[in-house]
């Protein structure tokens, strides 16, 4: 009976997030933990599974960027209920904390939103802090949260410098060590990247957060 | 009467407040709504449509989504609206001919139509990529004025000067961009053509300041070159974007209006993107008191134009603009294969003969997707140039049937496109004299065009 119910909650959240529907999201979670059932697991076996499926639909373009948006928030919301009735019991590890910006001199931000939009879908913890940013700003933010990663896009070549910035400017503060320092955008290449000491560099959004579960992965040595 | 650019400065103060995020969502969702209201599809079987009902639906469609959303200035979180009367009264008396370079070099740019037999402008070049030295600038700009069918030149990027990288806001990016045009004026002297016009100034500057400092004719920069002012996607702008038109029009510097829709960002799908095309086409016109259009649609995962959707996008909103309309507009090709690859002249031939045949002008080429250094040369806008002029002798019909037959040469590559080579590897760094085997290539893929259809010499 309750294998039953958890199927049937479960599926119902799956395809609340796939369809971007926050209200039933929400309202599914709600239920979820109401009748009682595991919300890790419900994470684990609905939101996950949902992220996933979402990814993979963006990368092949069979849904698009404000399709995106909305299952992020459908996840955000579902998540929030479940990890709330989690902490009630015990403390839920994050995925990982992503600092993400565009770096100062540059305003264009589709890019930078698809690949935050898709880190919030997949369950990190994201501070988006938008365009133009200076980098002691992107800095003094990762050291707030303690961000894992730094993420930063530039669309234009005259922008990309803005990258070399904020690593030389870690670097400066000999803090570098601290954080992965992830790099892309219109103008970046995987020769920048090395050029410039980025821990690692993407072409595409979903590519991007791949790289950086990955990177979490082998710096922490376990599986995020 | 016309809207003059205090009112529009007065609009993006006193507008309607909204948030970024619910202006966003907003147009996804409205530009989705439009695209069924009028029955707007997309068609993979034909890249190259020609149904002008369905080019003018998405004309109607990308007016009625620009008149009812406006534009959404970023720097105060305002809309700004524009009614249906401001905005055809602007159509109405939109140029119809601006005029562009010096002396014998000086030509007009007129509005052309679905199978028009005239030949397009032909705006040739780099598109901005970047490249590593003035040296490199030099030699580059000198061989895109010696390509015959140029009307007017786009020049690269530097990415350094004196061997410095550029950072933007800094003088360094002054100095770039005045270097871009002094460099780039000395180069078409060289070749011969002192007049012909730089239409993208100035693609090292991307700072208000910095474009600014560039514009003084002190260091090149002439009235009767192009000055390009983007349009944030979808439907945005800020006071960076109007201090940078304001002043270029305050110079008289004839302002394009720069477009680059995403397919599969805010503007969604393939009839939403070529609506949102189209909406920015008015964006232009309305905000930045546009002479001329410049439109990129681009792929969100490929960031190049020319796989099969984005075809269709820029083919159906190149005819809904040329259709209904006397904007002088040109689309800009990006490529994701880099020199001296097939692929890329695969790209190449796919995309312009198609746009020519559409009814509009073209900016040739933005080679390896303008990103990678120095991963261009002269060829790539030259063969632009010819595949254009062959193209005019066409039928929309004709280049469906060729466009149909070269993409499956290249689409199942887009994801993971070769790079080729880079330009001090395929060309002489002093003389930019362009190696054999490149040319020999050239001559092969040209010959499979014309077995194709294509009456390319």
């Amino acid at each position: 009976m309750r294998k039953m119910l958890e199927e049937k909650y479960f599926a119902e959240l799956r395809e609340a997030i796939i369809a971007g529907d926050v209200q039933r999201a929400r309202e599914c979670a709600e239920k979820i933990v109401k009748e009682g059932l595991d919300p890790l697991k419900a994470i684990e076996e609905a939101i996950q599974p949902a992220a996933k499926i979402v990814g993979e639909k963006f990368e092949k373009l069979e849904i698009f960027l404000v399709d995106l948006i909305m299952s992020a928030d459908a996840m955000k919301a579902a998540a929030e209920v479940l990890t709330s009735a989690i902490k009630a019991k015990r403390p839920l590890k994050p995925v990982g904390k992503v600092v993400i910006a565009t770096v100062q001199g540059d305003i264009h931000d589709i890019g930078k939103n698809i690949v935050a939009a898709l880190l919030v879908a997949n369950g990190f913890e994201v501070y988006d802090l938008g365009v133009d940013v200076p980098a002691l700003k992107i800095i003094e933010k990762a050291e707030e949260v303690g961000a894992d990663v730094i993420a930063l896009s530039a669309l234009m070549t005259s922008t990309m410098r803005g990258q070399k910035d904020v690593i030389d400017m870690l670097k400066a503060m000999s803090i570098r060590d601290k954080y992965i320092v992830v790099v892309g955008g219109g103008a970046t290449t995987a020769e920048w990247a090395r050029e410039i000491g980025a821990d690692g560099w993407a072409e595409t959004a979903p590519e991007g957060v791949s790289l950086i579960r990955r990177l979490i992965e082998e710096k922490r040595g376990v599986k995020p | 009467m016309k809207i003059t650019m205090t009112e529009i400065v007065e609009r993006a103060l006193t507008g309607k407040p909204c948030s970024e995020r619910e202006f966003d969502i907003r147009l996804s969702k409205r530009a989705r709504e439009l695209v069924k209201e009028y029955g707007i599809s997309y068609d993979p079987a034909n890249p190259v449509p020609r149904d002008f009902g369905l080019a003018n639906s998405v004309f109607k469609a990308g007016f009625q989504l620009f008149c009812e959303l406006g534009v959404y200035c970023t720097s105060t979180n305002r809309i700004m609206s524009f009614s249906e009367e401001e905005v055809r009264y602007a159509l109405k008396h939109a140029p119809a001919e601006v005029w562009f370079g010096e002396g014998i070099d000086r030509r007009a740019l007129t509005p052309r139509k679905p199978e028009d037999k005239r030949p397009p402008w032909c705006f040739l070049g780099a598109a901005g990529a970047p490249v590593s030295s003035e040296q490199i600038l030099s030699i580059l700009v000198e061989s895109y004025a010696k390509i015959p069918q140029a009307n007017s030149i786009t020049t690269p990027a530097l990415t350094r000067v004196r061997g410095v990288r550029i950072s933007p806001g800094t003088p360094l990016e002054i100095l770039g961009a005045i270097e871009t045009v002094r460099i780039a004026r000395e180069a078409m002297r060289r070749a011969g053509r002192p007049g012909l016009p730089i239409m993208n100034l100035v693609a090292t500057a991307t700072t208000d300041s910095s474009l600014i400092s560039a514009l003084n004719s002190e260091f090149g920069a002439r009235s009767s070159d192009g000055v390009l002012v983007g349009i944030l996607a979808e439907l945005k702008t800020n006071f960076a974007l109007l201090n940078k038109a304001f002043y270029a029009k305050s110079l008289g510097f004839r302002i394009a209006g720069e477009l680059g829709p995403v397919y599969g960002g805010y503007a969604g799908g393939a009839g939403e993107t070529a609506i949102v095309t189209v909406a920015e086409h008015l964006m232009g016109l309305m905000v930045y008191q546009a002479d001329w259009y410049l439109a990129f649609p681009v792929h969100a995962i490929y960031t190049a134009n020319s796989s099969r959707e984005l075809l269709w996008v820029r083919n159906i909103s190149a005819q809904a603009i040329s259709l209904n309309t006397n904007l002088l507009s040109l689309y800009l090709s990006y490529i994701a294969a880099g020199p001296m690859t097939e692929m890329a002249l695969y790209e190449i031939a796919a995309q312009i003969s198609s746009i020519v045949v559409s009814g509009v002008s073209i900016e040739a080429v933005g080679v390896a997707k303008a990103r990678h250094e120095d991963r261009l040369t002269p060829i790539e806008p030259k063969f632009a140039a010819e595949v254009a002029y062959a193209s005019t002798r066409l039928s929309l019909q004709d280049v469906n049937e060729l466009v149909k037959q070269i993409l499956p040469r290249y689409e199942d590559k887009l994801k993971n496109p070769p790079l080729g080579k880079k330009f001090q590897e395929i060309c002489d760094i002093e003389t930019g004299r362009v190696s054999r085997e490149y040319l020999e290539l050239v001559t092969k893929v040209k010959k499979e065009l014309s077995d194709l259809g294509l009456p390319i010499e």
